[in-house]
């Protein structure tokens, strides 16, 4: 509960911090203040210390795992505001409103992570996307925000219109909003027994989770929107958003799933859309001219591996949907922050960077090799941890060899990057000029991504003990 | 009333909904089409709700059951209120730098 | 045939006659008023459930401010011409093949439905859609959520001041 309330009132307090503050720069360390505040009343929740205890009545139900993610999606977004924190300052003329709607975000994301129920579940859904629609379309005047902004409202209503038939159906069949015993398990099982409303209404369910995290076949959206999108936004909403969403579609679909597996049919709905999300990520990546636009495709490809964790759920999957998070923010958002500061964001406009910026190139590189999956990268660990829950969860051996045949692809388009960087000539330029403790914070970001892939049980030690 | 003529009527309306969203190019009409789906819902909810009342009325005449569906219908017409500024505000924000709400427009993105 | 059934089957047709001319007005300005009476239609049926808390917020909110924002917005942008391009007519064919699919495999499937055979929505009696039993259960167990979708009405306030100001 702490995190839920002091994420609202984080908000409200950027709300006036607006009228109050005039220096821009300000703004944007009272945000970074709001978000330690934020960081540790959750912490002092993981850790039993002191809790707001408020009885919600059974809506909101609050597990280790969840508050860990918490801490994991805070972490990120206070790298995200470090790195980037000037980047929004010179977003638009708002930036307290700015500040506020992200941390009406992380309110959404914290009830996504606690929710127990399809009412908590449905609103904290909503509270997470209304402000990203408006992010989308901060930059008023350019029209490819705009048009971002209205295609992404209108993908999103209407994925929340056939969300909520299936809710309907579910509780027409099941009577209750829970999630505990009968509904969602009798509607994942029901495929097989005598009840049909649930399991079209789990269908419908799925189909716009599908949508709201991207994954194939209903990712059409998400190449348009985040491309289109201030870079930004876009960093924020590819990384910490997502990761939310495969949280809440995760808990949604598996959590209550521990003691009996998932039947074969959703098996093979799931693996189908596995192997489109990562065919059509990984191999439209490819043929991307422009690193924003390529980064969109990625996300798309690795929201094909987090879907891993809905394949199997087993003592592997949760760990590994921490460290896919984990690995998975931190990178992007070291390379969006690098982004935003770059002048032409093709691929041609990083030829040469590592002459003129040596340590943007170099920590870019470790980034693009977390994301990639190299070994002694955190990227490494956690998707193996998602493979190896997929081997352990039943012999579904040929999925993970198509999942290894696609990271060797994305190795590829990760390295035009890296190649462009370092083996082309030419003058990467900046559109400001960087800051000796921008590039600090990029090296503590790197060092974190590399410890993690040494020790990934650093992370999770944490979560365990 | 057989619950099932509510269900027709409610995958009725859903469906039309859908099909607007499909056909039509006006952002506004779109938008519309998706609030039509959204009273669907609420009807089958409140229908269903009224069902599961029924079912437990038999049995308790001073039972509640049922109630969380209407209250979900409730929260469901908050959002919508919510949705609606900020997406009018989206669609109006669109509207003074392109003059129209033709969603073809959107296709422009891809280039 | 009791009155309650003859006033079912009207504001069915009502209902679907005015969702099929939503989607047939060429004019905007006749579709959000088509839509309207959906919504009148909708909060009938909510009256025949006895659900009269929510027939009348349906009015209030939806009929009376969403709509009327809408009309709003339409006439702000002066839309009320047939301005509307057409859309090619494979793309309006395949929307309507496919929405029809929609439409005809749910309903296949709600039909063959074991659990809703024989069951009934109960009309015009039950208490639990009037204000004081909802009032009672929304300010005791449904509190939380009621006091957290203020973060939603802030966000959308804020939102809506972001993107509307010049």
């Amino acid at each position: 509960m702490n995190a839920i309330i002091l994420s609202a009132l984080c908000g409200v307090v950027m709300m006036f911090s607006g009228i109050l503050l005039k220096n821009k720069s300000a703004i944007k360390y009272v945000a970074i203040a709001a978000l330690l505040v934020l960081i540790i009343g959750n912490l002092f929740q993981f850790y039993g210390i002191y809790t707001i205890d408020i009885d919600s009545k059974g809506l909101l139900s609050f597990d280790r795992t969840g508050l860990f993610f918490n801490t994991i999606i805070f972490v990120a977004t206070l790298a995200y505001f470090i790195l980037s924190g000037s980047d929004i300052e010179r977003a638009g003329p708002d930036v307290a409103e700015y500040f506020a709607l992200i941390f009406f975000v992380l309110c959404g994301v914290t009830i996504l992570t606690s929710f127990n129920g399809l009412l908590m579940f449905f609103i904290g859904i909503e509270i997470l996307s209304i402000p990203l629609y408006i992010l989308t379309g901060s930059d008023k005047k350019n029209l490819k925000s705009n048009e971002a902004s209205l295609k992404y409202f209108l993908m999103g209503s209407f994925s929340t219109g056939i969300l909520l038939m299936g809710i309907t159906l579910i509780y027409g069949a099941t009577g209750s909003f829970g999630l505990q015993s009968t509904t969602i398990k009798s509607a994942v099982t029901g495929f097989s027994s005598a009840g049909i409303l649930a399991p079209v209404g789990l269908v419908l369910l799925f189909i716009s989770m599908c949508f709201k995290v991207s994954a194939a076949p209903f990712h059409f959206w998400a190449p348009d929107v985040y491309d289109g999108a201030p870079s930004v936004f876009t960093s924020f909403m590819a990384t910490i958003v997502k990761a939310a969403g495969f949280f809440a579609f995760i808990k949604l679909f598996a959590a209550k799933s521990e003691d009996f597996g998932p039947g074969p049919a959703w098996k093979l709905i799931l693996f189908v859309i596995i192997v489109a999300t990562l065919f059509i990520g990984n191999i439209t990546a490819v043929f991307q001219q422009s690193v924003k636009r390529m980064l969109a495709y990625s996300s798309i490809a690795q929201a094909g591996f987090m879907l891993f964790a809905l394949y199997s759920t087993n003592d592997f999957t949760k760990d590994g949907i921490l460290l896919y998070t984990a690995a998975y923010s931190f990178a992007t958002i070291g390379i969006f922050s690098i982004l935003t500061k770059m002048e032409d964001y093709s691929l041609d406009g990083f030829n040469g960077l590592s002459k003129s910026q040596p340590v943007l190139a170099f920590t870019n590189t470790v980034f693009f090799l977390s994301l990639s999956g190299i070994p002694l990268t955190a990227g490494f660990f956690a998707k193996y941890y998602m493979l190896a829950s997929a081997i352990k969860g039943g012999g579904s051996l040929s999925l993970v060899i198509i999942a290894v045949l696609f990271a060797a692809v994305s190795v590829y388009y990760y390295f035009k990057v890296i190649q462009a960087m370092y083996f082309k000539e030419g003058v990467a330029a900046t559109n400001t000029p960087i800051t000796g403790n921008f590039k600090v914070a990029l090296i503590v970001l790197a060092a974190i991504i590399v410890i993690l892939g040494i020790y990934p049980t650093a992370l999770l030690g944490f979560y365990y003990f | 009333m057989p619950i099932q003529y509510y269900i027709y009527l409610a995958l009725s309306l859903f469906s039309i909904g859908v099909v607007g969203v499909l056909t039509r190019r006006n952002a506004i009409i779109i938008f519309m089409c998706i609030e039509l789906m959204l009273n669907a819902t609420n009807l089958l909810l409140v229908a269903f709700s009224k069902m599961h009342h029924a079912v437990a009325l038999a049995s308790n005449t001073a039972t509640q059951v049922g109630i969380e569906g209407q209250l979900f219908v409730f929260f469901i017409m908050v959002v919508a209120a919510a949705e609606v500024s900020v997406g009018l505000a989206i669609i109006v924000m669109m509207y003074r730098n392109t003059h129209s709400v033709d969603i073809n427009f959107l296709n422009r993105l891809k280039n | 045939m009791a009155i309650t059934h003859i006033i079912f089957w009207f504001l069915t047709a009502l209902a679907l006659v005015s969702a099929l001319m939503v989607l047939l007005s060429k004019n905007p300005v006749y579709s959000v008023l088509w839509l309207i009476a959906v919504f009148f239609a909708i909060s009938g049926h909510y009256i025949l459930l006895n659900a009269q808390f929510l027939a009348i917020v349906n009015m209030i909110v939806y009929a009376g401010a969403i709509m009327v924002l809408f009309l709003f917005v339409i006439m702000l942008m002066n839309l009320d011409k047939e301005t509307e391009p057409q859309k090619d007519i494979w793309m309006k064919v395949a929307g309507v093949i496919s929405g029809g699919c929609l439409l005809i495999q749910l309903v296949r499937l709600a039909k063959d439905a074991p659990e809703m055979v024989n069951k009934t929505a109960l009309l015009k009696t039950g208490s639990i859609g009037l204000i004081e039993n909802l009032g009672k259960v929304l300010f005791s167990d449904y509190v939380v959520p009621f006091e957290i979708s203020s973060v939603l009405f802030l966000s959308a306030m804020v939102g809506a001041v972001v993107i509307g100001k010049k």
